[in-house]
């Protein structure tokens, strides 16, 4: 087990490097200087500067000398500076923003704990929703109320987020008046107590989430509800019924086991989607999360804030294929994860 | 009972294969060959599919939504610059060419500068038709003040937003928004002019809430422009409104002669026709150095001067442009004409003696009674041409001719819209028909590039195996390592900062969803070829020596298509919805190109949500039904193909 995931893990280093390089020289294309700007506005506030001498000293300061490899050894932190310094990821150091004038791990603090909150909440709900009526459509395969489900489902997961963001806001925000429309916080609420800001902020979040959750019923529930059936069809489950055991433990204990090994899979791999999914739901809802920073960062050309970002996607989706593969060893006795 | 009832129908239905039998004769006689007949598993699975009710539904629907969206484009011509402010944030409306029965007999005038006209018959009563309201501060126009009654009403005018109207006994009335000094008081300060300014220096009295002037003969003009009103009386021409939107009317305004025959209003710039038949716009410099297109001479430079030569007896505006009648019957277009407005139609006889301008199309009428159309011809406006008149009108698209009596005795033009109109007075129906086929196209070009990379990289790496497997895999495994949409909205900006041209940018934006999307599908094709090729025929063909590429794309490949095809259909929806989800964002294809992902942007703030339910309502309607008909074809598919799943059902 150890050896496997040290095996991964190594694998997952070579992934990330050739994928950040990837992106680096991509996003290198675009025509942003960072040290002509800096040492525009240096000769601005003083005339006497030379241009030219300032620029090479703002392109030795950023890193920004040098062949595009050099720089991208730089900005990863395994290259030094011109003075002999690392100063780069590895050390922690994700640039600036040159939006914010601000590091960039500042910056992304608070739109981080955002994010993760109303992933995590939707999860919950998507999950305590879609399993039990899965499971609920599996066994009563066939049923009126299953073609019901299997009927709105399709319609659930063939429609984009935006979508259905836009309807439940007409429906819940403009007609029915019970959410707001978008925001995380009433102005003003500055001075309310702790407790009070919290429930403010669960109220603003509130739509984007249900949202979310509507957006995740239609895959996930099909996606259980195949498991499911899967699983009681196996040999199994007829050995069980004709041992006499209740329905009820056959569902849940003979069934239940065999249906989860996919459905771990795709939980955790949908976890982790969201966490680029949820840039649809802050953008929309104007939610303060890591999703509407990376678009209002690209639309203002903030380099260093997209790339840190792009890197954090390309992580969460690596850890997650590890996370998936070692998970299926713990629910399936069966898969053996050493090889 | 139940038992009972079977056995009655199952002797019924003995009885009746008897009586048919007697009558009719047998049932074609089988043979043997045809009852050990064989269906191909191909065959099996499509009379499979065309069981299913719900699937064959949907086929036909996703069916004729391709041909509605490929042929439709034809059918409904699109100016993809065309904006129109005038027409903005209409909803779905089909009233617009509905003139009223009580006005039909006996018109004396008709007018209108948007989406609603004002029609005064000859026994002094307004009717208005169109689309009367504002959808946004929900002012109805069709609701007259109560000074206006059946009966009273001496000339109307209609603008953008707002009606002016003069009684019979003079009092002039206005109505509509008000906001940008349309009527009513105005601040002078915020750069309008107060109509009750102008009308007290004028010397009019007010006669309770409205200005009266004493003596009706003598008023000669009443012409609405976007938010402005100009009142022709006796040689004065008395102007109010929006001037901040008109660059010369405050000079206009100041300026009285006392000879100012007419008055033309553009969107943007005014000009006056004086009794001597010159023309002026007040500035010294309105004419200077600009060219006018004429009838007979083509491209004249400077136009003031050429006008100076000749004796000017109409003059009528569109939205952009104006246009000049000189008493020898030639026509001079002056100003922007993006529509067509300079391409003049010549009478086959006669010389034209009036022109009335819509908002980008022109009329002209003869002498000899014949009316003559040029300009946007959108929505069949300029389809009046060749028509007997004894008088023209317009509305903003429509184009109306009356003869003798006064009857209206034709009309063309825009009737309404279906689904409305966007924020840009742009047709929402025609904007769906063009995105749904960029929409379409991106979705199809994503899905093929997806899969021929997919088809060849599982083939090769299922069928060999060893280091090619590995390396493949690899190389699987960092493309689906990339965070799609994030992704995808980098490379989109990226390319959007070279200056590459509209259709190549679609392009790559076709090819940026195909080459992160082929993973998925080229490990499910890995997998099945790994299975497929342990199999016999793939040993009998390797012992005949037939190649090693040929047995994987020839032999191997026929029998995993029908995975790929069912992946290929439920990817198809899923570029729909990536290609939409992206655009509405605004890192696909660019405005003023329609999606229909796109046709949301900006749709999701609540005065939009709230107001204007055309906008976020159609675009969406249509989306979903394409993506839940593939869904269901490709479910179904998989259904029919896998002989597992469909006995068991």
């Amino acid at each position: 087990m150890g050896k496997y995931v040290i095996k991964r893990i190594l694998y997952i280093v070579v992934v990330f490097l050739i994928l950040s390089l990837l992106i680096y020289l991509i996003y290198n294309m675009l025509p942003v200087d960072k040290a002509a700007a800096a040492a525009k506005s240096e000769i601005e506030g003083n005339k006497l500067l030379d241009f030219n001498d300032r620029y090479e000293y703002w392109k030795a300061k950023y890193g920004l000398d040098g062949n595009i490899l050099e720089r991208y050894g730089r900005w990863l932190g395994i290259y030094p500076y011109s003075d002999g310094s690392f100063n780069g990821i590895l050390q922690g150091n994700l640039g600036t923003s040159s939006f914010y004038g601000k590091p960039v791990a500042e910056v992304l603090a608070e739109p981080m704990k955002n994010t993760i909150f109303i992933n995590i909440f939707a999860t919950i709900l998507a999950l305590g929703i879609t399993l039990p009526l899965g499971i609920f459509c599996a066994v009563r395969r066939g049923s009126k109320r299953d073609v019901g489900v299997q009927v709105g489902t399709i319609v659930g997961y063939s429609l984009p987020t935006f979508i259905i963001a836009i309807v439940f806001i007409w429906l819940f925000a403009v007609v029915l008046g019970w959410f707001p429309v978008s925001g995380m916080q009433t102005a003003g609420s500055i001075g309310w107590s702790s407790w009070a800001r919290f429930w403010d902020r669960m109220y603003h979040f509130a739509l984007p989430l249900i949202v979310m959750t509507f957006c995740s019923l239609g895959g996930m529930t099909r996606y259980v509800r195949a498991s499911m059936i899967e699983a009681l069809s196996m040999d199994c489950i007829r050995t069980a019924r004709a041992k006499g055991l209740k329905e009820k433990a056959v569902i849940y204990s003979h069934a239940w086991r065999n249906a989860l090994i996919p459905i771990v899979t795709l939980v955790i791999g949908w976890f982790l989607g969201i966490f680029s999914g949820s840039l649809m739901i802050e953008n929309i809802f104007a939610l303060n999360g890591i999703g509407r920073v990376y678009f209002d960062s690209l639309t203002r050309s903030d380099n260093e804030v997209v790339l840190a970002l792009q890197m954090f996607y390309i992580i969460i989706s690596l850890f997650g294929n590890l996370i998936t593969d070692i998970a299926y060893g713990f629910v399936d006795p069966r898969v053996r994860v050493n090889k | 009972m139940a038992k009972n009832q079977n056995d009655k129908k199952g002797i019924l239905s003995t009885l009746g294969r008897w009586f048919r039998r007697m009558f009719f004769g047998a049932s074609k006689e089988l043979d043997v060959l045809e009852v050990e007949k064989l269906e191909s598993p191909s065959k099996l699975a499509i009379k499979a599919f065309f069981r299913r009710k719900l699937a064959v539904a949907a086929l036909i629907v996703l069916l004729s939504l391709f041909l509605f969206v490929f042929i439709g484009p034809y059918f409904f011509p699109m100016h993809l610059t065309y904006t129109d402010n005038l027409q903005a944030n209409i909803a779905p409306n089909f009233s617009m060419l509905s003139v009223p029965s009580g006005l039909k007999g006996n018109i004396r005038d008709i007018n209108g500068c948007s989406n609603f006209t004002v029609g005064v018959s000859n026994d002094n009563t307004l009717y208005m038709w169109g689309y009367t309201k504002d959808a946004l501060t929900k002012l109805d126009y069709s609701k007259f003040p109560d000074i206006i009654e059946e009966g009273n009403v001496l000339m109307a005018s209609a603008g953008f937003d707002h009606i002016i109207a003069i009684t019979t006994d003079g009092h002039i009335v206005g109505w509509g928004n008000k906001n940008n000094g349309q009527y009513g008081a105005a601040n002078e300060a915020d750069g309008y002019i107060s109509m009750d300014r102008v009308l007290s220096e004028a010397g009019f009295e007010k006669d309770g809430d409205y200005y009266k002037i004493p003596d009706t003969s003598k008023i000669e003009q009443l012409v609405c422009g976007y938010q402005a009103t100009a009142l022709v009386i006796d040689g004065h021409a008395y102007m109010w409104g929006n001037a901040r939107n008109y660059d010369n009317m405050k000079t206009l305004a100041e300026k009285q002669s006392g000879d100012i025959a007419k008055v033309a209003m553009t969107n943007y710039r005014i000009v006056v026709m004086k009794d001597d038949g010159s023309v002026s716009g007040g500035k010294a410099n309105f004419f200077f150095k600009q060219s006018a297109i004429s009838s007979t001479q083509g491209k004249v430079e400077s136009v003031g001067d050429y006008l100076k030569k000749s004796n000017v007896v109409d003059v009528t505006a569109t939205k952009d442009s104006m246009a000049f009648l000189t008493d020898e019957g030639e026509v001079l277009i002056f100003g922007t004409s993006s529509y067509g407005e300079d391409k003049i139609v010549l009478p086959e006889e006669g010389k034209y003696i009036k022109l009335v301008g819509g908002s980008q199309h022109i009329l002209g009428l003869t002498d000899t009674g014949k009316v003559y159309a040029w300009g946007y011809n959108s929505d069949g406006q300029t389809k009046i041409s060749g028509k007997d008149a004894d008088d023209i009108f317009t509305g903003s698209k429509q184009s109306y001719a009356v003869n003798e009596d006064d009857e209206l005795t034709a009309k063309a033009g825009l009737r309404g819209y279906l689904f409305g109109t966007d924020n840009k007075g742009r047709d929402t129906f025609t904007r769906i028909v063009h995105g749904g086929k960029m929409t379409m196209t991106i979705g199809a070009v994503a899905v093929i590039v997806s899969s021929i990379i997919a088809i060849i990289i599982g083939c090769l790496s299922g069928y060999f195996g060893g280091w090619v497997d590995m390396l493949l895999m690899r190389i699987t495994e960092i493309f689906s390592a990339i965070p799609f949409l994030p992704f995808a909205m980098m490379l989109s900006f990226i390319i959007r900062n070279y200056s590459i041209d509209e259709n190549t940018r679609i392009f790559i934006i076709m090819v940026i969803l195909g080459l992160l999307s082929w993973t998925g599908l080229a490990r499910m094709i890995r997998a099945q070829v790994l299975a497929e090729r342990e199999k016999e025929f793939v040993i009998a063909a390797k012992a005949m020596g037939v190649k090693e590429s040929r047995i994987a794309f020839k032999h191997i490949l026929p029998n995993i298509i029908s995975v790929i095809l069912v992946s290929m259909t439920l990817d198809f929806a899923g570029c729909l919805l990536t290609e939409s989800s992206l655009s509405y964002l605004g890192f696909g294809v660019q405005l003023p190109q329609p999606t229909w992902g796109n046709m949301l942007n900006g749709a999701n703030n609540s005065i939009v949500i709230q107001n204007y339910w055309w906008q976020w309502l159609f675009p969406p309607i249509f989306l979903s039904i394409a993506t839940i008909s593939i869904n269901i074809i490709g479910d179904t598919l998989r259904d029919v193909l896998d002989p597992k799943s469909s006995q068991e059902k």
